[in-house]
């Protein structure tokens, strides 16, 4: 009989004490596996939907976030300069700004945006048609995310009509816009509702139909060439504005915004790690100890220090391996109970994930159950290893 | 049943003024002090005395479990004192049997992988661990048993399966520690005929005992005390 054989049967011969320590280790398992997707799963989110977005380069006018600082003036000069950089493919300007809508009576704040984008478009269309940069139907079209579309029931072809709410002392009168289609956007909360435009219906919406500002350029470089150059071109023609690639801006977040989860997540994984070692620890010891007569009996007929330390070893690797593998979809279930509780909080983006799984993460976790089942069984294997027979034979009879 | 492979010329164990000293928080504790014997091939020995005599310890040092503090001790012709632990172990796997007062049978093994355990650990071939178990199941007279779990066992099957568990390797001595100390009269002696056999069938025999009928049965007594042999008795 092989140690593995023979641990397995010592397990199945106490399976209360197995099952609790295979569901123990399971739900220690299952937080560990979260805290690992956690650890890395908003930076792989954000990766994915910056990556998804479909423009590797983001320029403003300051290092503060859109909204946050002064707008980019110029915009047009600015667009048609760094268009005209060899490294760049599309430059798309976006201003952000508030409108209000009445929905039953009452108005509601729905996120506002213009956008002059021929090309590749920061948004995916999801129904209708896309609108274009320079149309100038006297009614201005508007895209509309799902929310705002499901609110009003509204469908391609529908009227909107929206208060601008750009500036704090806005005066202009409402603008009556087409909907065109039904888009995504990728940095949209739960329960946000967004409308775009192109820049001219923005600005007549905003009451300042002369401006020529973008809060932010989406730019895209060229395939082959890669963002790191295209921004090193942009900081030597405009080293007054702030470019940033995908990759920047991912990293700045890990730094800042990101590593509060960061820490949380080492922190509950480290204790979760410790709560199933001492559960680990607790069973094999005690299942042990209760077997020292019979462990010192099959040392006396021959059976090899080795031997008997393996076994240990194999019981510990088999609670573990079981609880462990339990764990992941125990693990993938919990994941996905609590992202949805996050995504609600208030400014987080409903594509955004807290728990990506990543081969990493299954790596890590792998590897971290593995040095569990030798280091649960350190004291264990020290007891067997050490179990003097002839006083444990006589110790048995005598107790 | 087939007796031990390659039959010793010599004795199985020597022990030469051997004492065996354990250090205790209260000063060192002498177990065994002074004690020479012979084992021969096939010899049948008892070991008498009351309580924490020493007999236990010596029945130890005879099976290699234990090292004497002071002596030597041979076992066939080997210094067992300078042999590493794991040769030692593959010593005691492969050459002596033993049976214990608690039998120690492996509670989640029927009486079949209880006998087979060993032979495995020795790396038998499967198909002569089967012809051995079942040889040795027939032996102690449960082939009927052998699918049950010790604990559907009475007192007296549990040590038959111990006795077949330690003639698995074919050993060429048997060592047991009070084997019939957990037995009633009736049962304590139909287990003592079954060490008569086996000595008869060629396995040497060393039986630790307090109890004098027990001792009766073999060859030569040693009646031990306060850790030395105080006498031995040859019977007739």
């Amino acid at each position: 009989m092989s140690p593995l054989a023979f641990a397995l049967r010592g397990l199945v011969r106490q399976p209360g004490r197995a099952i609790l320590g295979i569901v123990g280790i399971a739900a220690t398992g299952a937080l560990l596996f979260d805290m690992l997707m956690l650890s890395q799963g908003l930076v792989l989110s954000m990766e994915r939907i910056l990556a998804g977005v479909g423009f590797d380069i983001r320029v403003t006018a300051s290092q503060a976030t859109p909204l946050s600082g002064p707008p980019i003036t110029n915009m047009a000069d600015t667009v048609a300069a760094l268009a005209a950089l060899p490294g760049i493919e599309h430059v798309v300007p976006l201003r952000i700004g508030e409108a209000q809508i009445d929905i039953s009576g009452r108005p509601r704040d729905v996120t506002f945006m213009g956008a002059n984008a021929a090309g590749r478009r920061p948004w995916t269309l999801l129904q209708g048609r896309d609108i274009e940069p320079q149309d100038a139907a006297v009614s201005p079209r508007l895209l509309i995310n799902r929310n705002l579309a499901q609110r009003l029931e509204l469908k391609p072809g529908a009227t909107i009509t929206l208060r601008g709410a750009c500036t704090a002392n806005s005066s202009v009168p409402p603008t009556v816009f087409r909907v065109d289609g039904i888009a995504e956007f990728p940095f949209d909360q739960a329960s946000q509702l967004t409308a775009i435009t192109n820049l001219r219906a923005f600005a007549r919406t905003c009451g300042d139909a002369k401006a020529d500002e973008a809060d932010i350029l989406m730019i895209a470089s060229k395939p082959g060439d890669g963002p790191a150059s295209a921004v090193e071109a942009i900081r030597r023609v405009r080293p007054d504005l702030a470019a940033v690639t995908n990759e920047e801006l991912v990293a700045r977040f890990q730094q800042v915004e990101f590593s509060y989860f960061r820490q949380i997540s080492f922190v509950l994984a480290t204790i979760t790690l410790f709560f199933g070692l001492l559960l680990i620890t607790v069973l094999l010891s005690v299942s042990t100890n209760q077997r020292l007569g019979e462990i010192a009996a099959l040392r006396a007929l021959g059976f090899s220090r080795k031997r008997m330390v393996s076994d240990v070893l194999w019981r510990s690797a088999l609670l573990v391996g079981a609880g462990g593998v339990l764990a992941l979809p125990l693990g993938l279930a919990l994941a996905t109970w609590l992202d949805e509780l996050l995504r609600t909080m208030p400014g987080i983006p409903a594509n955004l994930r807290f728990f990506v799984f990543a081969p990493r993460a299954l790596v890590l976790y792998v590897l971290l159950l593995s040095i569990t089942i030798g280091v649960a069984a350190i004291y264990p294997l020290r007891t067997v290893a050490r179990l003097p027979i002839s006083s444990t034979l006589r110790a048995e009879v005598v107790g | 049943m087939s007796s031990p492979p390659s039959p010793l010329r010599g004795p199985i164990v020597e022990a030469c003024e051997i004492t065996r000293v354990f250090p205790m928080p209260a000063g060192p504790v002498t177990a065994v002090h002074g004690v020479s014997l012979r084992i021969d091939p096939a010899d049948y020995v008892a070991i008498w005395g009351p309580s924490g005599c020493g007999k236990s310890t010596l029945l130890h040092m005879l099976g290699c479990v234990e090292t004497p503090s002071s002596g030597a001790l041979l076992f066939e012709n080997r210094d067992v004192s300078s042999l590493p632990d794991a040769e030692r172990s593959d010593m005691r796997l492969r050459k002596i049997g033993f049976v214990f007062q608690r039998f120690f049978l492996l509670p989640m093994l029927t009486a079949w992988e209880n006998v087979e355990l060993p032979q495995a650990e020795a790396r038998i071939s499967r198909e002569a661990r089967r012809l051995r178990t079942t040889e040795l199941l027939d032996y102690v007279g449960l082939a009927h048993r052998a699918q049950h779990r010790p604990s559907q066992l009475s007192g007296g099957e549990m040590q038959r399966v111990a006795i077949a568990r330690a003639l698995a390797n074919r050993p060429v001595l048997l060592l047991a520690d009070e084997p019939t100390g957990e037995l009633d009269r009736a049962t304590g002696e139909q287990i003592a005929e079954l060490f008569d056999r086996v000595q008869r069938d060629g396995t040497a025999v060393v039986i630790v005992t307090h109890d004098q009928a027990i001792a009766s049965r073999a060859r030569r007594t040693l009646v031990m005390r306060d850790g030395r042999i105080e006498r031995e008795g040859i019977a007739g």
